[in-house]
């Protein structure tokens, strides 16, 4: 069937993409431009903004904080979701729509309202810190709130449903015939997992780590909830030179940093584990 | 496969161990969330001091509330119908035709997937601003509409993949003219695909927070004024709020648990 290609079809959509791409490259272009103090931009192709974003350390600290978090964070999901993912497709009828309806009503649900609930979940008065103090474990509240260890459990609760949805989606298509063989031909169900099961399983590893640690590196609810302006991440920063500073020449080169380091992962990811990949027998 | 039958090994049993954990950190704090809203005093006790429905009635007369869920529900509207559209007409493109720059165009529009937000709201900000266009319903809808794009791509392509061409054909050789075809053949066949994109589109707009912020302007939606509301009083209006929702959600799956198939939105 070799008609002539109806242009119209594609015209709507292509148009938004067209003003959405010349609003990511203007943007570019202003990150190179140099701002006065009262915001008006004047037009000077200079790396200043870039310079200043890298080698101030106060600065600098905003993408280290965001990376090390996200990262940490991207971790504990991977180790939590993927066997998540396992039970909820291997399982039987009513382990399998338990997992599902739990995560979907999370994943369904609004981000500022689940950060909320962490909130109340692990503050000073939260419910965790008062189980420790009935129970008298412990003489003083743990921390959580306002540093590290609370955004990196907000972040990962956050992005939880992303990885399970993810990996569940690739051992979904798995033919799980090669189990049976594998266990009929002696091998320990411990071995069939890590040697079969797992590489199999890689694709979509991969996808829901990218998807995760994209998600947590450019989180803004979480920092600004849960690290309550002593764990700011970069979204913050982009957010405070852009609305409050009215610097957009700044702003934008956070922003751009941010989205580069986005790209990079997404290509690392894919190639790692193209490669791990490559190395499981067909 | 049947545990009971088989027998539990070590694996197994920590995998439940660790998904035990996940859903831990799932579920109690919406517990929590749902327990405090109920609270008599203002403060954020668990347990709490003695059982009202003050906030729910606080969050029924906040103004501020009401206006954020009018404009959160018209533009979770708007953006799902224009988003469902636009990507029918784009993925009919995409899946039976070839042309020009199809791969860069088809990964353009799944972009947004990994563009962070703060970047994508900043850049419609600008552009906003630069061209002074200031009618917030309008930026926030064209916001949404590249927002829930992905999503409603990814799913209608996926069902016109699996569609039958020649059932069209059939209809069409046996004299339905073409609006006729798709209104009785195309239409019906898709339908599942065009109910998980739509509602997928509904929540991914109604939800969204981050790119939204930049977009807001003294008319706000109902997340952005959750957020601000979390971050000024301290009481359990948003627990109210909250609880609301997710026993909706909870209906709303309970009711439609065959026809959402969220899967389909995050595998590959």
């Amino acid at each position: 069937m070799r008609q002539k290609f109806p242009y119209a079809l594609i015209l709507p959509g292509v148009a938004l993409l067209a003003f959405f791409f010349s609003a990511m490259w203007a943007l570019f272009v202003i990150s190179f431009c140099k701002a006065d103090d009262l915001g008006f931009i004047s037009y000077a192709f200079t790396f200043s903004q870039y310079q200043k974003f890298f080698t101030d350390p106060f600065y600098l600290a905003y993408l280290t904080r965001s990376l090390h978090v996200s990262f940490l964070s991207t971790l504990a999901v991977l180790v939590i979701g993927y066997p998540a993912a396992y039970l909820m497709v291997r399982s039987t009828s009513t382990i399998r729509v338990f997992i599902m309806v739990i995560l979907l009503v999370h994943f369904l649900s609004s981000y500022v309202m689940r950060m909320y609930g962490i909130m109340l979940f692990i503050g000073n008065n939260g419910i965790i810190n008062r189980f420790f103090e009935y129970s008298g474990l412990l003489e003083s509240p743990i921390k959580m709130m306002y540093s590290e260890l609370g955004v990196g459990i907000g972040l990962a609760t956050g992005s939880l449903a992303f990885m399970v949805f993810s990996v569940s989606s690739v051992l979904e298509g798995i033919d799980w015939k090669v189990e049976e063989a594998a266990l009929s031909l002696g091998a320990t169900r411990k071995r069939v997992f890590f040697e079969i099961i797992l590489p199999l399983s890689l694709p979509g590893v991969a996808s829901g780590f990218i998807i995760s640690l994209l998600y947590n590196l450019s989180s803004f609810v979480t920092p600004t909830l849960l690290g309550g302006g002593s764990f700011d991440m970069v979204s913050n920063f982009i957010y405070e030179q852009a609305i409050e500073l009215l610097n957009y020449p700044f702003a934008s080169s956070g922003a751009f940093v941010l989205l580069f380091i986005s790209l990079f992962i997404v290509f690392l990811t894919n190639k790692v584990s193209e490669h791990m990949i490559k190395g499981v027998p067909k | 496969m049947n545990f009971e039958k088989e027998g539990y090994d070590l694996v197994t049993g920590f995998f439940f161990a660790l998904t035990f954990v996940g859903l831990t950190l799932i579920v109690c704090p919406q517990i929590v969330v749902l327990v405090t809203s109920f609270n008599s005093t203002p403060e954020l006790a668990f347990p709490p001091k003695g059982l009202s429905l003050n906030w729910y009635r606080h969050m029924m007369e906040r103004e501020a509330f009401l206006h954020g869920m009018k404009l959160s529900l018209l533009l979770a509207t708007l953006a799902t119908v224009a988003s469902l559209v636009i990507a029918f007409l784009f993925s009919l493109a995409v899946v039976r035709y070839k042309f020009f720059g199809k791969d860069l165009i088809n990964a353009l529009i799944l972009s947004p997937l990994i563009i962070p937000e703060v970047v994508s709201g900043l850049a419609l900000l600008y552009i906003f601003n630069r061209l002074q266009l200031y009618n917030t319903t309008v930026n926030l809808l064209i916001l949404h509409v590249l927002l829930t794009l992905p999503y409603s791509v990814r799913v209608i392509s996926a069902t016109l993949y699996r569609f039958d061409v020649s059932l069209e054909e059939a209809a069409l050789s046996l004299g339905a003219d073409r609006l006729r075809t798709f209104a009785l053949i195309t239409v019906p066949l898709i339908r599942p695909g065009l109910i998980s994109a739509g509602v997928f589109s509904f929540v991914v707009s109604f939800n969204n927070f981050t790119a939204t912020m930049f977009i807001v302007t003294r008319q706000t939606t109902l997340p952005v004024e959750v957020f601000s509301y979390i971050r000024t009083e301290n009481d359990p209006t948003v627990a109210a709020i909250s609880s609301v929702f997710v026993i909706l959600t909870i209906l709303l799956i309970l009711v439609n648990k065959k026809r959402i198939g969220a899967r389909r939105f995050v595998g590959r």
